[in-house]
């Protein structure tokens, strides 16, 4: 998961890799999704997000589709 | 000692130290630590990294990635603020840079570059509020079900 400056740096970083284009996120949900993701990850309690607790996390950011979709 | 306690004092004590001298620990560490056997701390690695909570370094069987912390140096450099001064780390990527300040629940910055041209990116995090200059988009190449079919490249 990278920062790109633009769309077009995106899609020439792609071209480069010869992937296919991916997703895109705003930095404020990329620091959202990592805000949801990490925050308990120093608690004795922590294990490991069910693909349902996941699919939930990506749900709340407006992530949905074949992308997000885990197992 | 049940394996799956043990495991977690294990996980956490990886996350202590690589906290508290900003660089990961080794397996003796730990195992210093723990008063535990190497062949202990070494079990508990590789149960940790098949639960996809620690990813290891082939070979030496070190930790590579205790997520969001990378071992190793990376394009993500975490700068954090505390009273007693600025602390630094990597991340594995845009992602994990973001999680170790969310992890910390502090403020600080993701010093990086463009995935594309390399031109240097900053992110500010205040108060859980991201801003980068310049003005930034994240791009996830690989979809979910696929992060972990290769975790380094991805």
């Amino acid at each position: 998961m990278l920062l790109f400056r633009s769309e077009d740096h995106i899609d020439r970083w792609c071209n480069a890799w010869h992937l296919p284009r991916g997703a895109t996120l705003s930095v404020d949900q990329a620091s959202q999704l990592a805000d949801r993701w990490y925050s308990d990850r120093l608690s004795p309690q922590f294990r490991r997000k069910t693909v349902e607790e996941a699919h939930a996390i990506f749900a709340s950011l407006g992530l949905t589709g074949e992308f997000w979709k885990l197992g | 000692m049940h394996d799956a306690e043990f495991n977690s004092q294990v996980r956490l004590e990886i996350y202590r130290q690589f906290i508290e001298k900003q660089s990961c620990p080794s397996k003796t560490d730990v195992a210093h630590s723990l008063c535990a056997l190497p062949e202990e701390i070494t079990r508990a690695y590789a149960e940790l990294a098949d639960a996809h909570m620690l990813v290891l370094q082939p070979g030496n069987g070190e930790v590579l990635m205790a997520n969001p912390l990378s071992a190793v140096p990376t394009p993500f450099v975490v700068e954090t603020w505390h009273p007693e001064g600025m602390r630094k780390w990597y991340g594995n990527c845009i992602w994990d840079a973001l999680g170790v300040i969310s992890m910390l629940a502090t403020d600080g910055r993701v010093l990086t570059s463009c995935g594309c041209c390399g031109e240097k990116m900053v992110v500010e995090v205040k108060s859980k509020r991201p801003f980068s200059r310049p003005e930034g988009i994240v791009h996830f190449a690989l979809p979910a079900r696929h992060w972990w079919d290769d975790i380094v490249f991805n």
